[in-house]
């Protein structure tokens, strides 16, 4: 057994590896950089460093478990997340509109980044379960099913941005679950008439966002104004950026939210369009990579759970960096292993450890009897 | 352990559509990226610099307080110099001088002089405001402080000394707890005021509380450009908002009035409140509360220790009185049991009751003031001694429900709806009110008690000053209240005035033999030989009233109130109005622990009416015994003001009391 577990660790992909620890590191530098001048004692740097120190253990966790176990015990996992939702919702206090905080004495998490990791294991079992390449229409209600409750229970908090980003497991599940034009031509109309019915069930906040992304410049002072300042970082930033430390924008408090959801405009002011181009190629290196291991999963499970969690990065950076320059509305969404923030920091460690995991564990011979 | 074959391809294939579509969404925005960074990296530029913009606020004037005339000002704003601090500036010098902080605390506290603690908690509490605006340290800094911080501009160059519009109170304690005082904003008024900041200073009690939304104006602001190291360049002009002044608001109180009534108290060291209203409208001209506190020392932002002081103080200085502090009514309450007898029907204009001196009621004997008794009385002359063992018989045939329902019409046990805060409503007992309130039976006894304003019953000044009101004017409630106008002056000049208008609450129907019978008796209080009030008597004008004498502990037996202790001295009531027909004013006086209500309290009533009438025709010396004077003054000749545009008497929604 142990001989086992030797020859499994020797197959970790350090390249993989790598490649998250040094876009984490770059999100650290950013971090310090968009924060020593209104945060002279670097409580929100040491905080981050914090943050990756326990994602990391996390990561290692997620890594050692085979991740059959992980299937085993999905439904609790599962379980838990529905139930710490169902505790916001009672008792949740209000932040920023929202209520998707659980307070610990002066600790805070988000139970939705972590329902995210255990929403994708939960459909990655399904998908382990059902071996058809196409899904008829029960089996799709289900896997929507596994989707639709978490989602259903953040809508409610009410954290539109978040709800979203379990939009790509609908559209895994879609797409590699395998379904017919029928039901394509279904989804359609279903998705259509939720997006006009939430529309005008939305708060004014939400609205706001959206009808300033469609006219950013029509209040350059108002609601467009993150959006006019992140554009302003981004494009003074130039070809080689204004170099570390340097940025104005986030400085001077031009630039709101410069170290959580902004982070990637003080990344174009500083860093310029080069420090850009590096870092969305670091991310397709490592998508690249995931895609990989997806391909060589030994397993539908493994293989659906590392798409799943693809999809999670890969919607995160396309809304995160698009919102930047005012192609995609703003959203409450962080920049993956780049943005300063605990929950999601802790959640995206936790997904690279996951896929590492299935990629080790793509020889039969390891495997659990 | 499933192994999976059949779909081996269909996966494969898929995952590299995916592959490459990601591709495309990366190519594609870091095609934006470049369009951004690239094509347009010149505009961007020009623009963060420019945009290098930091707001600073334009403080917008606070409306002024008027007196009724508009010829005094009781709230204004004098010219002061704010010390504040700019951290941005700061933070570069603390980087290559890291004693510098040290440096600038205890450089402020020497200058300032408060101890560098102090000093330290206004950093700490400044960090709640956003990094580009400046924090406040200090607030009225005097010339020798601003030119020892000036002479020091080079060392200390995030210290900015700014001339600002401090509220100034010139009158000092005058009108105090009616005007009320401002304070900084705190995290509970940030949450129900959007348009708030940090830092910013509002009403906190009274007038100024109340009507803040009128006074407070608009903010204006500058846009200043920086450079990256936070030194200011130039301002930028297109975007400049000015501020917007508060509105003026101008109360119904009469400052002559207030004035005298305020010495009244002074020099007598008294204890309490007094109330004048106009019984035509509501209209409140004077309001005392005693003692007095100096909203100058309130409305500051440092001054930690002023709160501990005044709220220490035995006396508690920061009640208002005249609508806070609950007493009993004693003898005044007689009015409302001759209104409540005659209009019932449990007595006659000539039912009389022999007075011994005591009586028993209930299984109980009940003392009247009077020891030897008054012998035969009727209910005018019983107003007119204001004789117990009368009104112990009226309170004894109409039993308490029947007595709550006329003093609940005339207006106790519920607010007001002044346009003040903190009203309080007072107690009107009945059998419903021991049951709900008290979970036990009404005892029959206790109506006697009542009878007489003891007992359970309490009530505030201004109430019984809208009761005087509804006697004087034959039965209407108005809603009291302290401001009679609000006048906007835009900035291109235009003045445009909101008249307050007069809001009557209800009208109770009196009979009006029995309206008739109660004045009478109220007029005889002060103006025939033997009755109570003869303290306040103005010859020819009329003055009707009623005097209260209010036991503070039970007593047994007769005893002087002025061999008492001064926590145990009897409190002074004087209710009245004038003239006796046609009642243009009513005065209410009360004074706690003052001893007698006929000689404590009636004369500043009779003070204020000389005053009023005096002041109404212009004439100091004017002779009130002149009787084609009070010809004058019976046919009302004094001015109900014109009303040009009806406005709510306090802003909606702002009267914490409104819906109880």
């Amino acid at each position: 057994m142990a001989r086992d577990n030797i020859r499994t660790f020797s197959k970790l992909d350090f390249n993989f590896l790598g490649t998250a620890l040094v876009i984490a590191a770059v999100g650290c530098l950013l971090i310090y950089s968009a924060t020593y001048f209104d945060d002279p004692g670097l409580g929100i740097f040491k905080k981050q460093l914090l943050w990756l120190a326990i994602g990391f253990v996390l990561m290692l966790f997620c890594l050692f478990v085979d991740y059959h176990v992980f299937f085993d015990i999905a439904p609790f996992l599962y379980g838990l997340g529905i139930i710490l939702l169902l505790y916001l919702m009672a008792f949740g206090r209000l932040t920023a509109n929202v209520r998707s905080w659980i307070h610990i004495g002066s600790f805070q998490f988000q139970p939705s980044e972590f329902m995210k990791i255990f929403t994708a294991i939960m459909l990655a079992k399904f998908f382990d379960n059902h071996e058809r390449a196409y899904m008829d229409f029960k089996s799709f209600f289900r896997a929507m099913l596994i989707i639709a409750i978490p989602v259903g229970l953040i809508l409610m908090q009410p954290d539109f941005g978040t709800a979203a980003t379990f939009f790509p497991l609908v559209a895994v599940a879609m797409f590699f679950g395998g379904i017919r034009w029928r039901i394509w031509a279904a989804m359609i109309v279903v998705v259509a008439l939720l997006g006009l019915g939430g529309f005008s069930i939305m708060k004014p906040y939400q609205k706001d966002r959206i009808i300033t992304f469609l006219n950013p410049d029509r209040d350059p002072l108002g609601k467009g104004y993150q959006v006019t300042q992140a554009k302003i970082a981004i494009g003074s930033g130039g070809i080689h950026g204004k170099g570390f430390r340097q940025g104005t924008q986030a400085k001077l408090d031009f630039l709101p939210a410069h170290h959580t959801d902004f982070i990637f405009a003080t990344l174009g002011e500083e860093w310029g369009f080069i420090g850009v181009v590096i870092v969305l190629g670091l991310y397709l290196f490592l998508i690249f990579q995931a895609l990989t291991f997806a391909k060589k999963a030994r397993d539908r499970g493994g293989a659906f759970l590392a798409i799943c969690l693809i999809a999670f990065f890969v919607f995160h950076i396309f809304i995160n960096v698009a919102m930047q320059i005012g192609v995609l509305p703003t959203t409450g969404i962080p920049l993956p292993l780049i943005s300063y923030g605990g929950s999601s920091t802790m959640m995206f460690l936790m997904a690279i450890g996951l896929m590492l995991n299935v990629d080790m564990r793509r020889f039969g011979a390891t495997s659990p009897a | 352990m499933r192994v999976y074959r059949d779909d081996q391809k269909f996966l494969t294939f898929r995952i590299n559509a995916l592959l490459w579509a990601i591709v495309v969404v990366f190519v594609f925005l870091a095609g934006s990226f470049w369009v951004v960074q690239g094509v347009q990296a010149e505009k961007y530029r020009n623009l963060s610099e420019a945009n290098a913009l930091r707001e600073i606020v334009t403080p917008a004037k606070r409306g002024l307080i008027l007196d009724r005339s508009g010829q005094k000002i009781l709230a204004d704003n004098q010219p002061a110099y704010s010390l504040s601090l700019d951290r941005v500036v700061m933070r570069p010098i603390v980087k290559g001088d890291p004693a510098h902080r040290v440096k600038i605390v205890a450089f402020l506290a020497h200058v300032l002089g408060v101890p560098p603690q102090e000093i330290e908690a206004r950093f700490e509490k400044g960090k709640a405001i956003p990094i580009a605006r400046p924090i406040p340290i200090a607030e009225d800094l005097n010339m020798p402080q601003v030119a020892s911080i000036q002479a020091q501009a080079v060392a200390f160059p995030e210290l900015n000394v700014v001339p600002v519009q401090r509220r100034n109170y010139p009158y000092a304690t005058m009108a105090a707890h009616l005007m009320g005082f401002i304070g900084e904003v705190t995290e509970k008024d940030l949450a129900r005021h959007k348009e708030l900041k940090q830092g910013d200073l509002l009403g906190k009690r009274g007038v100024e509380l109340m009507y803040d939304e009128y006074l407070r104006g608009r903010d204006g602001a500058q846009y200043w450009e920086y450079d990256s190291h936070g030194r200011r360049l130039a301002e930028y002009r297109p975007a400049r908002k000015d501020p917007v002044a508060g509105d003026n608001v101008y109360l119904t109180i009469d400052f002559d009035l207030q004035r005298r009534a305020e010495q009244y108290f002074a020099e007598n060291e008294f204890v309490g409140a007094a109330v004048a209203l106009d019984p035509r409208n509501g209209e409140v001209l004077a309001m005392v509360s005693s003692p007095v506190f100096n909203p100058n020392v309130y409305s500051k932002r440092f001054t930690p220790d002023v709160w501990r002081t005044i709220a220490s103080n035995p006396f508690k200085v920061e009640l208002n009185r005249a609508i806070q502090g609950l007493y009993s009514p004693g003898s005044v309450f007689k009015a409302v049991m001759a209104m409540a007898g005659l209009s019932e029907g449990a007595i006659d204009t000539s039912t009389s009751f022999y007075c011994s001196g005591s009586g028993v009621f209930f299984g109980r004997r009940f003392r009247c003031y009077n020891k030897n008794g008054h012998g035969d009385v009727s209910v005018a002359n019983a107003l007119k001694v204001s004789c117990d063992i009368f009104f112990f018989n009226v309170g004894a045939r109409l039993g308490i429900d029947r007595i709550a329902e006329y003093a609940h019409k005339l207006t106790f046990g519920e607010i007001s709806r002044i346009d003040l805060d903190g009203e309080k409503p007072g107690i009107v007992p009945s059998t419903q009110w021991a049951a709900v309130k008290q979970h036990r039976k009404w005892y029959p006894s206790e109506t006697i008690s009542v009878a007489i304003g003891q007992g359970p019953l309490i009530v505030t000044p201004l109430q019984v000053a809208n009761m005087m009101a509804a006697i004087a004017n034959g039965g209407t409630v108005y809603r009291p209240h302290v401001v009679k106008m609000i006048e906007k002056v835009s900035p291109d000049g235009k003045v445009d005035r909101l008249q307050v208008a007069s809001e009557v609450l209800h009208k109770v129907t009196l009979a009006p033999k029995a309206l008739e019978t109660v004045k009478l008796g109220l007029w005889k209080v002060v103006n025939e030989e033997g009755g109570t009030g003869g303290n306040a008597r103005i010859e020819g004008l009329n003055v009707s009233g009623k005097t209260g004498t209010v036991q503070v502990i039970a007593q047994h037996g007769w005893v002087k109130t002025e061999g008492l202790p001064y926590k145990y001295k009897d409190h002074a009531w004087f209710a009245s109005f004038a003239p006796k027909d046609n009642p243009q004013m009513v005065v209410v006086v009360f004074v706690e622990h003052g001893g007698h209500g006929g000689v404590d309290a009636a004369p500043l009533a009779k003070l204020l009416y000389e005053s009023r009438f005096r002041q109404q025709f212009n004439d100091a010396n004017l002779d009130l015994s002149n009787p084609d004077t009070l010809e004058a003054i019976k046919e009302g000749q004094a001015p109900i003001p014109g009303q040009v545009k009806k406005a709510p008497a306090a802003p909606a929604g702002s009267n914490p009391n409104l819906g109880h």
